[in-house]
C-alpha cells in the first residue's frame, strides 16, 4: 500500500499553469494519443496528485515518449494544460532524479 | 334503471394497456351492457382531442353517466370528473375504472386473464354507475389562521409569507429559540452569506408583523376539528415546571420540523477515534476559526472527507437509509472550499461512492478542485478504513478507484464524516395529527409531484426537511408551496369536501347507538328527526370510510356514492359469464 504525499505536487509544481486536479479522468487524452500511450497523461497525474512517487518513477519511459503534440490538450474538455504539466514532470525528474 | 344512457370509453394508454389487454374485445363486450349508449376505444383517454370528443358525446347523446376504463383513479379521477363537469354532467357520475394497474400491468403473462379481468371490472364500473345519483360537495367556512409547528428556516419564512398575505399565524417552536439547524452555520453556499445572519433578518421580519403569534418551548399537544376549523392545544413550558396551555382555531396545519443529523455509531468509519467528526461539527470548526483552522491547539493541514455516511447504506443492514440525503455533497465540497479560503496550504481529499453536486451547485466541485481538493472514489464493496496512528495523525485506507484501483494511505489531521439527514423524532406530533410516515420515516406527502406538500390528512401540510432531506432554498421553496396551498383554501373562505360519505335513513334508524362506537373520527352523533331521536352524521367530521354501514342492525345507513345497492350490482357485474 502507497501512502498518499500531500507535498509532491508541490514540488512537481513549476508554475500556476500546471493543473493535473483539473482533470475529470475522462480519458480523450489517452484515445486521441498519436502514440498510442495509454498511460498518459490521465493514470500519471493521479499518481502525482495523491503523491505516489515512485509510481512516477516507473513510468520514466512514458513521460519521456510523449511528442508534446497537444492532441490531447486540444481535446481535453476540462482544459488541462497536458502538455505543459508532462513539461514540469520531466523538469521534475531532470533535476531531482537525473540530477541533470 | 333501465333509462340510464351511459358512455363507455377504454383507453390503450399508449400500449401500457393494450399490448396485454385486447381493448376492441373489451369493447365489443361492453357495448351491449344496459343502458350503454357509446362505448369506444382510444389511445389516450386523457388527452385533450379524447377529453373533448367525451364532452360532445355527452352534451349530443345526453348521457347521464360516464365510465372511463384507463389508469388509476390516484392519476386521473379528477381529470376526468372536471370532463364530466365541463360537459354539464355531474361529476360524481363518473366511474373510474383501473384496468392499468390492475390488469395490463399485473398480468403481463396472461392476456387473455388480463382481458377477462378488464371485461369483468368494466361490467361492474358500468352497474355501479348505473345507480348514481348526483352529489353536491360539502362547503366548510375557514378560519383565516394557520398554526405553523417548527421555527427553523422553513417555518419562518412560511410564517412571515402568511402574514404577508393577511392570514393570523401561530409559530410553535420546541426549543428556547428559533433559527433551527441554519443558526448555527456560517457561511452558506451558494451566495456566501452568513446562516446567523438569515436567521436573524427573519426574525426581525417575524416581529414587525403584528399578525404573527410566537410561542417558543412550545409543542402542538392536541388537534381536534377539520380542514378550515381546527381546534388545536399548544402547550407552552415557562419558568420551572410551569405549562400553560394555550388553545386556538385554525384553518391549516403546516409542519416544518425539519431533520436530525445522522449520528455515527462508534467504530463507524472511525467514529470515536480522536479526530474523526460529523460534518456539522466540522462546519462549527471552520466557523469557528478566523485564520488557519485549529483543533485541540493544532493546526489542521490534511482533512480526508468521507461521503455518503448515513445515507444510501447497503439494504442489508438493520433499518439501512436508503436515501440520498442530497444536501452533504454540495455542503462538504463548499466546506472544503473554505477550509481552503482560511489556509491554502491545507489539503483537502475527498473520499466518496458517487459525487451528486447537482444542479447549480456542480461549479462547486470545479471549484473544489481548482483550488486543490483531491477526489478518490471508493467502490461500494470497499469502503475506507480510519485506524488511529501513534504519531497522532489518523491514518485513512482506501482502494482508490480512480487511480485504477491503487490502494493508497492518507494521513490525516482530521476526518470529517459527511453525515446525511434522518428524520427527527416525533412520535407525538405524530400521534396528535395522525401524519403519514414513510418507509424511510419521513413524513409522507399525498403525491411528490403534483401535491407535494399535501398529507392525506386534508389541511394539513409537510414542508421542507421533515418530509426528506432538502438543502435550506429547496426548504423555503415548499414552505412557500404550503403557505399557497394554504393560503388557496383560507383565503377563498370556504373549502368544498367529497360528498362521499355516511347518511342515515331517519325511518330505519332507532338509535341504538352502535354505529358511534365504530366510527374513527368521531362524527356520528344523536340528533332528533320528527320528534324521535335517531344518528345524525357530521358532515364535516365522515371520511367516508364506511365502517358503520355494515355493523347497523337496521340498515339504516348507506353511504353515498358506494351504495349497498351499487356494490350488489358491482358483484353481480364482475360474476357474469360471457366474454
Amino acid at each position: 500500500m502507497a501512502l498518499v504525499n500531500p507535498d509532491f505536487v508541490d514540488e512537481v509544481k513549476r508554475s500556476e499553469e500546471f493543473n493535473a486536479s483539473a482533470c475529470m479522468n475522462c480519458g480523450v487524452c489517452s484515445a486521441v494519443c498519436p502514440m498510442g500511450i495509454e498511460l498518459l497523461p490521465r493514470k500519471l497525474f493521479r499518481y502525482v496528485l495523491l503523491g505516489l512517487k515512485d509510481k512516477v518513477l516507473d513510468n520514466k519511459e512514458t513521460i519521456y515518449s510523449c511528442l508534446l503534440c497537444k492532441m490531447c490538450e486540444a481535446n481535453c474538455p476540462a482544459k488541462v494544460h497536458i502538455a505543459e504539466n508532462v513539461r514540469s514532470l520531466r523538469y521534475y525528474m531532470n533535476k531531482k532524479v537525473f540530477k541533470l | 334503471m333501465s333509462d340510464r344512457r351511459i358512455g363507455v370509453y377504454i383507453c390503450h394508454c399508449g400500449g401500457n394497456i393494450s399490448d396485454y389487454v385486447d381493448v376492441e374485445r373489451v369493447r365489443e363486450a361492453v357495448q351491449g351492457e344496459p343502458c350503454v349508449v357509446v362505448a369506444k376505444t382510444a389511445m389516450f383517454t386523457c388527452s385533450d382531442a379524447t377529453q373533448q370528443e367525451m364532452v360532445q358525446d355527452i352534451k349530443e347523446q345526453n348521457l347521464d353517466g360516464l365510465v372511463v376504463a384507463s389508469c388509476s383513479p390516484k392519476l386521473h379521477l379528477f381529470t376526468f370528473r372536471n370532463v364530466a363537469r365541463r360537459a354539464g354532467l355531474n361529476p360524481y357520475q363518473y366511474t373510474q375504472v383501473n384496468v392499468r394497474e390492475q390488469c395490463s400491468w399485473t398480468h403481463t403473462d396472461d392476456k387473455e386473464g388480463a382481458t377477462i379481468k378488464a371485461i369483468r371490472l368494466i361490467r361492474a364500473g358500468i352497474a355501479r354507475t348505473c345507480l348514481t345519483e348526483p352529489l353536491e360537495p360539502i362547503i366548510i367556512d375557514t378560519v383565516p389562521q394557520v398554526l405553523v409547528v417548527g421555527g427553523g428556516i422553513a417555518g419562518l419564512r412560511a410564517a412571515i409569507g402568511l402574514a404577508d398575505i393577511g392570514i393570523a399565524v401561530f409559530l410553535v417552536e420546541k426549543s428556547p429559540a428559533v433559527g433551527g439547524w441554519i443558526n448555527r452555520l456560517g457561511k452558506m453556499y451558494p451566495h456566501g452569506k452568513n446562516g446567523g445572519q438569515l436567521i436573524a433578518k427573519l426574525v426581525d421580519e417575524v416581529k414587525k408583523r403584528q399578525n404573527i403569534t410566537l410561542f417558543t418551548n412550545a409543542e402542538l399537544v392536541e388537534k381536534s376539528g377539520n380542514i378550515g376549523n381546527f381546534n388545536v392545544k399548544i402547550r407552552v413550558s415557562g419558568q420551572g415546571n410551569k405549562k400553560d396551555n394555550i388553545t386556538a382555531n385554525v384553518g391549516s396545519i403546516i409542519i416544518a420540523t425539519g431533520f436530525e443529523t445522522y449520528q455515527p455509531k462508534e467504530g463507524e468509519f472511525g467514529y470515536g477515534i480522536d479526530g474523526v467528526i460529523n460534518l456539522p461539527e466540522f462546519k462549527e470548526l471552520l466557523d469557528r476559526c478566523d485564520g488557519i483552522p485549529t483543533r485541540n491547539g493544532k493546526e489542521i493541514k490534511d482533512i480526508v472527507y468521507i461521503y455518503c455516511v448515513g445515507s444510501r447504506q447497503q439494504p442489508d443492514l438493520e433499518n439501512p437509509n436508503l436515501y440520498c440525503s442530497r444536501y452533504c455533497c454540495n455542503a462538504a465540497v463548499h466546506s472544503s472550499i473554505l477550509a481552503v479560503e482560511k489556509d491554502p496550504k491545507s489539503h483537502q481529499y475527498h473520499l466518496f461512492k458517487d459525487m451528486r453536486t447537482y444542479g447549480k451547485y456542480e461549479s462547486l466541485y470545479g471549484q473544489s478542485r481548482e483550488t486543490g481538493s483531491t477526489y478518490l472514489r471508493f467502490g461500494e464493496d470497499a469502503p475506507p478504513a480510519v485506524e488511529k496512528c501513534s504519531d497522532g495523525k489518523i491514518k485513512v485506507s482506501v482502494k482508490d478507484l480512480l487511480t485504477f484501483g491503487e490502494e493508497v494511505e492518507i494521513k490525516a489531521d482530521v476526518v470529517v464524516l459527511v453525515t446525511g439527514m434522518v428524520p427527527r423524532k416525533n412520535d407525538e406530533l405524530v400521534d396528535v395529527l395522525k401524519l403519514p410516515v414513510g418507509r424511510d420515516r419521513f413524513f409522507n406527502e399525498i403525491h411528490p409531484k403534483l401535491r407535494p406538500v399535501e398529507t392525506v390528512v386534508d389541511g394539513v401540510f409537510i414542508c421542507a426537511a421533515c418530509q426528506g432531506p432538502k438543502n435550506s432554498s429547496e426548504s423555503v421553496a415548499s414552505a412557500l408551496s404550503a403557505v399557497t396551498q394554504s393560503a388557496s383554501i383560507l383565503k377563498k373562505g370556504y373549502v368544498e369536501l367529497e360528498p362521499l360519505m355516511a347518511s342515515v335513513n331517519p325511518e330505519l334508524c332507532h338509535w341504538c347507538d352502535v354505529c358511534v362506537k365504530t366510527c374513527p373520527y368521531s362524527a356520528i352523533e344523536k340528533g332528533e328527526d320528527q320528534g324521535k331521536e335517531v344518528a345524525r352524521i357530521n358532515k364535516t367530521g365522515c371520511k367516508g370510510c364506511g365502517g358503520c354501514v355494515p355493523i347497523c342492525p337496521r340498515d339504516a345507513i348507506d353511504l353515498k356514492g358506494y351504495t349497498d345497492a351499487q356494490i350488489k350490482s358491482m358483484i353481480d357485474g364482475f360474476l357474469k359469464e360471457t366474454f
